[in-house]
């Protein structure tokens, strides 16, 4: 065999060059592809693995009362940091340690572990956060001893006027693992703080800020290499309350002074919704969840009352509901006003017994007096006569059953009532839940601020608001958000209805059961009522004033839980708050001589509490 | 290539080439070793390289190197000694003994045989030429190769071992091997060798497979005699298959062809499948650390993604020599040895990046044109073979630097830092540059 030709050879030779220059343009092709399409990306990924950020938290947005008066601040705290670094030698670290300990409350010992570890790893350390602004300037001044001290200015929640308003606001806490999860893409840490219940969570978006920090360049092994620069921290949006601070604390203060210690003041402006008051007692402190340790919270913080009775708590509206059936009786002119009718103080449907709560019977009754004396027997004839239907036409007009709106986690929504209701549930309506409905009691449940939003349309001559709480938030980059006044739907009822009606409860307090109310130089209106309950009732008084010949300027609903008789628990309580609102500052003024109905035999129960007797 | 002839002695564009990468190479030394605390002994033993390279590349360049061929059989002698001695008076460095210590250096035997392996299978070959169509001729190559890669193996070096193979078969392609022998051969060898290193691969990674069906079939046929059954089928059925495609595209060729391609890959893969099915696990293991050594497999795609963040990150200009921070942080594994590559893109961007491969694309060009017109066989192939070497090494350095190719522990030629490597490179370019100015004469 002959060895192969020279050309032979050669186009081999061509045909192996041609692999390795295609070899050369698969990396080039590879090359572009890495170095300039995705360089954006690689550049990215660079600058991560370089910086670490020692994080500098920024001052929370700040909260504020409608007159400015701040109900959530911050306080300047300051974080000690020690950052190594290779020419310092270790031989200063005992005296750091010992120098730094009686201010940061710390081992020397411990401290100096730390400070050691920090030396090894080449790695900043946080050796303590959150220290008051005392222990600041002494440290300051070790600062300049020792290189490498670093003080960073960051800020904490601080609640000025303590336990305040306390459900509205709710608290912050550490990262939950269910907050984490949906929070861990949003720029927060671990260890970050979040409001966790109340303003602070809903608007934890706007109150939050940007943290900033210091950008370090360090090595792969997390070591320091010097600092890149700073990043000042954004503060968090402010938010203006729609709450009047000193009425919240006259609400808070009278709740706290009630018979049973637990209720909810509602106190609403009725010619916007502007929320002036939401109270809720027994409450809590929210900056008992900022405490460095839980155990130094006066109650174990799983166990706070954080039930917001306000717009959580459901309960039957008693004899308040009088105001809803009497503009159902009164307005489709089914019944005169002056219609009298005689209430022995018992009402016999069939073989039931159904009493009035005042047992010796009101005589004689028309409209007015029924309603200022609340004659539960007077309602049981009129709204039999009305028909259940059109009671609960009325109580969807008057929004039972729905909720405010007001935008607040857990808001109950109640029950409304009627044959409608119970259709639904596939059962049948009788006389007897007639009666029941004309009174407000059955299966009716109610929240204080839906009796508040009721009020404020019965003050306003009609317009339900939505209550809203937030007057205005100012952000850093974008217009602030205003709040306008919403109307959630308006009830419309004839002109003499309204007048009687607001006379009627006008007189519940000048001469009635809400006599206690009563104060000289106000035009208050109101009904009482005393909610049904297994243990002891709870007591409602509702109501609006205003000064005479304006409209009414306050719309309000009290509840004092378990406070029994709604004559006797609540009226004080609403007194007391509504004097402390027309009259800064407070001025005692004389209980005027408790009216009529005050002034008879003490009855065995409330008004609207009715006993159901079977013969 | 008449031309060529009657240019000077010394081909000023290889040797400004490989002048260019030594440059850029020692440059991305300097700025890669500098935040290493022993980046003093680097430099001084690279600089010392530099001088002994310049002599090895000016004594390869003056020798005639046809006395390679005359004294084939001493080369051969010394280089099997040479490795013989490193595995016994060697220094063992992280798992490799594959050092040995000289006053004033240490220096590294296999990079030596590299070369020398090529020159005695040129020379082999050149002998052989008459009966180059012969399958003997083929298997005789082999036999030169075995005792070399079998001391290498030794140390342990798989990846130097791996290297000589694709160096062998360009040899025996351009000394006219026959095609089918090359093909049973490169047949064979592929599909066993890839499937026996996809299977460790994913024996031990699985989650490689993760995406990928096909993948994950491939595994399972490593556990299934039925599964293999019915690929070895599937092959054929395809060689079938192919060789209707081919009638229809009216180019005849004898079923039997077919029938032995499918015979060869499903050979290949069978008695891969055997090898794997009687490895152990320790020996898969150990397996491994021949593939990826002084690394865990997650180590090593850290590594990769570390490179391709560094050369990503440089850009078209990169960040400036000695300020690439993936490289200076310590981002960067191996920087100045294998990953040498990703510390050129995040420094000199694609600019540098692009003007290493533009400058090995030069230096391939004018080996290949050096052995074109070389005066005789033996320098046609030695030609082939050292430009072999360097084309494979760089292509398989830059693509694990670019995340195209496994980790493997090949060198940069002319760029990354190792003195025996550097040396021995520029001597074998010498030769080049010497057989080119020899070329005056016909064979």
């Amino acid at each position: 065999m002959a060895a192969p030709s020279r050309d032979a050879l050669q186009s081999r030779l061509s045909v192996l060059s041609v692999f390795f220059y295609l070899g050369i343009c698969v990396l080039a092709a590879r090359l572009l592809q890495v170095q300039v399409v995705k360089n954006v990306y690689y550049s990215a990924a660079a600058e991560r693995n370089r910086t670490q950020l020692i994080r500098q938290t920024a001052p929370r947005g700040r909260i504020f009362d409608r007159s400015g008066g701040e109900i959530a601040a911050n306080q300047a705290v300051f974080s000690l940091i020690y950052l190594p670094s290779k020419e310092r030698d270790s031989q200063s670290l005992p005296a750091v340690a010992r120098d730094l300990a009686p201010y940061l409350k710390e081992d020397p010992e411990k401290l100096l572990e730390n400070l050691y570890k920090a030396v090894r790893e080449q790695s900043a350390i946080r050796l303590a956060e959150k220290l008051p602004s005392k222990a600041m300037f002494k440290l300051s001044e070790l600062r300049t001893i020792y290189p490498g001290v670093l003080l960073i200015r960051e800020s904490r929640r601080s609640y000025p006027n303590g336990a305040f308003a306390a459900h509205l606001m709710g608290h912050m806490g550490k990262m939950d693992e269910a907050s984490w999860r949906r929070l861990k893409n949003q720029g927060y840490r671990v260890d970050s703080w979040v409001g966790r219940a109340g303003i602070e969570k809903i608007f934890e978006q706007d109150l939050r800020g940007q943290d900033g920090g210091m950008r370090m360049e360090v090595d792969a092994r997390g070591r320091l290499r010097r600092t890149l620069g700073d990043i000042p921290p954004k503060p968090g949006s402010n938010i203006t309350l729609t709450i009047d601070s000193r009425l919240q604390k006259v609400a808070e203060d009278v709740l706290r002074k009630s018979t049973s210690k637990a209720g909810a003041i509602v106190a609403l402006d009725p010619r916007n919704g502007d929320v002036l008051v939401l109270a809720s007692i027994p409450d809590f402190d929210p900056s008992w969840f900022l405490l460095p340790d839980e155990e130094d919270a006066p109650i174990n913080l799983k166990n706070i009352p954080a039930f917001n009775l306000a717009i959580q708590g459901s309960f039957p509206p008693g004899s308040t509901f009088k105001i809803v059936s009497g503009a159902a009786i009164l307005n489709e002119g089914k019944i005169s006003p002056e219609e009298r009718t005689f209430c022995p103080g018992y009402f016999e449907l069939g073989s039931r017994v159904q009493l009035c709560w005042y047992h010796a019977g009101h005589k004689w009754q028309n409209f007015l007096q029924a309603v200022t004396n609340s004659c539960d027997v007077y309602f049981y004839k009129m709204g039999l006569k009305a028909g259940g239907d059109l009671i609960e036409r009325y109580e969807k007009m008057f929004r039972i059953g729905q909720p405010t709106l007001i935008g607040l986690p857990g808001e109950s929504k109640g029950h409304a009532f009627g044959p409608g209701t119970r259709a639904a549930q596939k059962r049948s309506w009788y006389d007897g839940d007639t009666i029941n409905v004309s009174i407000g009691q059955g299966e009716l449940l109610v929240t204080p601020i839906q009796m508040a939003v009721l009020m404020g349309a019965v003050a306003n001559g009609g317009t339900f608001y939505r209550p809203h709480f937030v007057q205005k938030i100012q952000y850093a980059d974008r217009p602030p958000f205003e709040r306008v006044p919403e109307e959630l739907g308006r009830v419309t009822l004839k002109d003499s209805t309204w007048t009687l009606l607001k006379s009627s409860l006008e007189d519940v307090v000048r001469v009635g059961t809400g006599g206690k109310v009563n104060t000289p130089g106000l035009v208050i209106g109101g009904k009482t009522g005393t909610a049904q309950n297994p243990g002891k009732d709870h007591a409602w008084f509702v109501g609006y004033a205003g000064k005479p010949g304006e409209a009414p300027s306050l719309a309000l609903a009290v509840l004092v839980q378990f406070g029994g008789h709604g004559s006797d628990a609540a009226t004080p309580v609403a007194r007391d708050f509504i004097r402390a609102a027309f009259a800064p500052p407070v001025v005692e003024t004389a209980v005027p001589a408790a009216p009529v109905a005050e002034q008879q035999p003490l009855p065995m129960r409330g008004p609207g509490a009715v006993p159901v007797l079977i013969h | 290539m008449r031309s060529e002839i009657h240019k000077g002695r010394i081909d000023w564009a290889l040797a400004g080439a490989v002048l260019g990468l030594v440059t850029i190479g020692t440059i991305s030394i300097l700025s890669a070793a500098s935040p290493l605390p022993n980046a003093s002994s680097i430099v001084q033993r690279h600089v010392m390289a530099l001088l002994v390279g310049v002599l090895a590349f000016s004594f390869g360049a003056g020798f005639n190197y046809q006395i390679f061929q005359d004294q084939s059989k001493t080369l051969y002698a010394l280089t099997l000694a040479m490795m013989v001695a490193v595995l016994i008076v060697g220094v063992n460095i992280r798992g490799h003994k594959a050092w040995i210590r000289l006053p004033y250096f240490t220096f590294q035997p296999s990079e030596l045989a590299r070369i020398c392996t090529v020159l005695v299978l040129a020379n082999y070959l050149d002998r052989n030429s008459t009966r180059i169509e012969s399958p003997n001729a083929v298997l005789g190559a082999f036999g030169v190769m075995l005792p070399v890669i079998a001391l290498i193996i030794l140390e342990p070096d798989f990846s130097s071992t791996a290297a000589f193979f694709p160096v062998l078969i360009a040899m025996l392609f351009c000394a006219g091997a026959s095609l089918a022998h090359l093909a049973i051969v490169v047949g064979f060898g592929g599909t066993a060798a890839v499937s026996l290193l996809l299977w460790t691969l994913l024996a031990v990674r699985p989650g490689l497979a993760g995406g990928s069906r096909i993948l994950g079939f491939f595994y399972a046929v490593s556990r299934s005699s039925m599964k293999l059954a019915l690929i070895v089928a599937g092959v054929f059925v395809l060689a079938y298959l192919l060789y209707r495609l081919f009638i229809m595209l009216r180019m005849q060729m004898p079923l039997g062809v077919f029938m032995a391609g499918a015979i060869v890959v499903s050979a290949g893969f069978v008695s891969a499948s055997a090898v794997n099915r009687r490895i152990k696990d320790y020996q898969r293991n150990r397996f491994l650390a021949f593939l990826a050594p002084e690394t865990d497999p997650q180590e090593a795609a850290y590594n990769v993604n570390q490179a391709l963040v560094a050369i990503g990150s440089g850009g078209v200009v990169g960040k400036g020599v000695f300020a690439g921070t993936q490289s200076r942080l310590g981002f960067l594994p191996e920087r100045h040895t294998d990953f040498i590559y990703s510390v050129i893109g995040e420094e000199m961007g694609f600019v540098g990046t692009g003007l290493v491969l533009g400058l090995y694309l030069i230096m391939l060009w004018r080996i290949f044109a050096a052995g074109r017109i070389a005066r005789d066989r033996y320098g046609y192939l030695v030609c082939v073979g050292i430009a072999s070497t360097f084309g494979f090494y760089a292509f398989v350095n830059i693509g694990m630097n670019l995340g195209l190719v496994p980790v493997a522990g090949i060198p940069l030629p002319l760029i990354s830092y190792g003195g025996s490597s550097l040396v021995v490179s520029l001597w074998a370019l010498g030769v080049v540059l010497n057989i080119y100015s020899k070329r005056y004469a016909f064979f």
